[in-house]
């Protein structure tokens, strides 16, 4: 790369090769009007509201697409630009329905914003009024195609962002429209809802189904914190007015997911039904019935050191009550462990980050189902394949990755695949607890360029393996004590504990049959850490206040740790 | 000096530009130091004088012919003519109708509304003609200063009102040029 001199408005600006006016001008803080540009995705100069003057060239020129070039002399606002400008905004105004008023993104409307800079108190042209479907066969969010400019940043979001290719442009000019897959109502289509596109949109065309009309930038907070749903660990901004949640946002250029969320991230957990547990309960004549936490607390750590115990965690909670869960169950001599499976090790390979997926010369997926259970690895997974990337499958049933991987064979066969890899000089692994031994030793040969990438199934697996968790199975013990969070448990459990003791946030089978029950706080409600798939240990900060009643597992072990001593 | 000569009316609207502009409040005592209100839908002339006034403000959009005969009359009674609100400007709200045929607005409002038994499209000589479409009073008379906003906030207006009142056109940008219920 290297440096290219230009002049913008009369100052003098070092960029480097490669680089547009756009960023060019932006590095120097001259700031360019802009609506189709989004820093995330690639550059089309659909809207033409980034036109520049250059000396010496014919023509207006877009900024987001023009390559910065050595002696280059640019005007960003002249009277031609801004006359431009007004002129592109009047026609985006009229061309649809644009009238402020009754749209849920007023005060937060990048096109409405554009029209007030551009001091728009009218529009000139005539308004066709051609009445546009509302697309609402999605059930977390809306396409009003009524409000859509046509910038086309949903469209590359979904295909560079997601890598998913659900979205797409048809005909031209003004009957120009976004459509899903061969013009299919969404909830019909390819689409992932991920939200990319929502959250790139614009204008109020892409609705949140739950945020909509639910308060403006300027009245709501957000937080960033970490996402509970799967190992993956990505950095979620999530959005709240008062104590209402209203979305949640990805955190563009964060690791690791780099902004990219998916539906279990990103809409699934505001739209929760099963019922919470606010209050400790206890047995009492074969019922459980709310009790004090004194009480609920002394009657289990009465029972803890009153016979036999084993502890099992689903990794659903932080790294901080894992390790006191683990400290808690070694204290009174009983056996701690994990209830979800962890995928085996390879003996060979380095670890791989996740977004080492992204500049692999080779990906070998064997034994896991990330489009199905870490989205966002498969969505990456997706990315190098659109790159030319090879992809192998090595799977013994079906995979959703097969349809857009080079090759899927059967464990057996991994041999092949070990073959095809052997030339590329960086592979990853992608593996899940069901790789299976032979497809370990049949991959072998590639050794030490193998980047594995072990998708934990559960929430926070790295925080459990620090804690010393390992897999283990309901004994038949005295006591068992279930701390669970808030995951939703395989209903084949069989609990076989005298005494069962259920720290959760949701009701459940299992809590339904427990002696004592111990609420617990929420994903959003929660403060310590997780660690991610990276192995990076990343924040947990409260979104909302836990209900009354409900407390932090630390504090509830501790306590439960003090009435032992 | 006199006092600058003033009319209001209002078309398809509801009402809402003309509370916004009550809302400039203790103002509006200063405001009547200028200005004389020589007839508004909330005042007991209703047309602006023959003899004319130096500006006329129009809140609501065209819907019917009895509207463009109100721009008409004010236009050419005004010297200055504001467009006032999102109504007045665009339409506004009320184009929601132009996405439909206008018997099927009529049969939908009159007939088929849940809370309607019995309904029937009202018809009579007295009731203006709808328009096709609604449409800004600017594709009807010309328009010299345009105040959009659902309504425009009373700073908006007091705005406007004060650069006349100073002699100079007003420009809207910053926080009085808003559109819809952006008060922000």
């Amino acid at each position: 790369m290297s440096e290219i001199h230009l002049n913008i408005n009369g100052q003098d600006v070092v960029a480097q090769s490669g680089q547009t006016v756009l960023e060019a001008a932006k590095s120097a803080s001259i700031e360019i009007p802009v609506l189709c540009h989004h820093p995330a995705l690639t550059n089309w100069g659909a809207c033409r509201m980034c036109v520049v003057e250059v000396e010496g060239m014919r023509t207006v020129q877009t900024a987001c697409t023009l390559p910065v070039s050595e002696g280059m002399k640019v005007t960003t606002h002249t009277e031609k630009t801004t006359s431009l400008r007004k002129f592109v905004l009047e026609l985006l105004f009229s061309e649809r329905n644009h009238y402020c008023m009754y749209c849920q993104m007023s005060g937060d409307c990048e096109l409405q914003d554009q029209a007030y800079a551009h001091g728009l108190d009218h529009w000139t042209y005539p308004r066709p009024y051609e009445k546009l479907s509302v697309d609402a066969s999605r059930k977390y969010f809306i396409m009003d195609h009524n409000r859509c400019i046509l910038c086309s940043r949903c469209v590359r979001a979904c295909s560079e962002v997601a890598a998913n290719h659900t979205l797409n442009l048809r005909n031209r000019g003004a009957k120009t429209m976004i459509v899903a897959d061969l013009d299919v109502p969404f909830g019909e289509s390819s689409c992932v809802e991920c939200g990319s596109c929502l959250q790139v949109c614009p204008t109020g065309a892409l609705v949140d189904a739950k945020s909509a009309y639910g308060g403006r930038e300027k009245d709501v907070t957000h937080t960033i914190t970490t996402c509970m749903q799967c190992s993956i660990g990505c950095e979620l901004d999530v959005v709240t007015r008062y104590s209402r949640l209203l979305r949640v946002d990805g955190v563009w250029g964060a690791d690791p997911n780099g902004g990219l969320l998916c539906v279990d991230g990103r809409f699934k957990p505001l739209y929760e039904e099963r019922k919470r547990i606010t209050a400790p309960m206890l047995r009492k004549d074969g019922n459980l019935v709310e009790a004090s936490w004194d009480e609920a607390l002394a009657l289990v750590a009465e029972k803890l050191q009153g016979g036999e115990c084993q502890g099992l965690a689903a990794c659903a909670t932080t790294n901080e009550a894992l390790a006191a869960f683990a400290q808690l169950i070694a204290k009174v001599g009983g056996k701690a462990g994990r209830l979800e499976p962890v995928a085996p090790t390879l003996g060979y390979g380095t670890p791989a980050k996740v977004t080492d997926v992204l500049d692999a010369d080779f990906i070998i997926v064997a034994g896991a189902q990330p489009l199905d259970y870490q989205r966002v690895v498969g969505y990456f997974i997706h990315r190098a394949a659109d790159k030319k990337v090879p992809v192998a499958v090595i799977s013994d049933s079906e995979n959703a990755l097969s349809p857009r991987a080079a090759m899927t064979v059967a464990s057996a066969q991994a041999g092949v695949v070990a073959q095809a890899a052997a030339a590329a000089a960086k592979v990853v692994l992608v593996y899940s607890v069901g790789l299976k031994p032979e497809v370990i030793a049949a991959l072998k040969p590639l050794g030490d360029k193998v980047h594995f990438l072990a998708l934990d199934p559960a929430r926070n697996g790295k925080g459990a393996e620090a804690a010393g968790l390992k897999p283990q199975a309901p004994s038949k013990v005295d006591v068992g004590y279930f701390l669970l969070g808030e995951q939703l448990l395989d209903e084949t459990l069989q609990p076989k504990a005298g005494f069962k003791v259920v720290q959760a946030a949701y009701f459940s089978p299992l809590a339904e049959q427990a002696d004592v029950v111990l609420p617990t706080p929420i994903w959003s409600e929660r403060s310590g850490h997780i660690t991610n798939l990276d192995g990076t240990v990343k924040p947990l900060n409260v979104v909302l206040p836990a209900p009354a009643g409900v407390r932090d597992e630390v504090e509830v072990l501790a306590q439960l740790a003090a009435l032992l001593a | 000096m006199g006092k600058i000569k003033v009319a209001t009316g209002w078309l398809e609207s509801c009402a809402g530009c003309h509370m916004s502009f009550l809302d400039i409040d203790e103002r509006i005592v200063e405001f009547f130091k200028h200005v004389e209100l020589t007839s508004s839908p909330i005042t007991d002339l209703k047309h602006p004088p023959i003899e004319g006034v130096d500006v006329g403000i129009l809140t609501g959009g065209i819907g019917n012919e009895d509207q463009i005969h109100e721009a008409k009359e004010m236009r050419e009674r005004s010297k200055i003519l504001i467009a006032l609100g999102d109504c007045a400007v665009t339409g506004g709200i009320c184009t929601m109708r132009n996405f439909f045929p206008l018997e099927e607005v009529l049969r939908r409002g009159y007939i088929e509304t849940e809370s309607t038994v019995d309904g029937e499209i009202p018809a009579h000589e007295d009731l203006a003609v709808l328009t096709d479409q609604v449409s800004g009073i600017d594709e009807v008379v010309p328009v010299d200063i345009y105040l959009p906003g659902c309504p425009p906030t009373a700073d908006a207006i007091w705005f406007v009102l004060t650069e006349l009142l100073e002699g100079r056109m007003p420009k809207l940008e910053g926080k009085v040029l808003k559109y819809g219920m952006d008060g922000g």
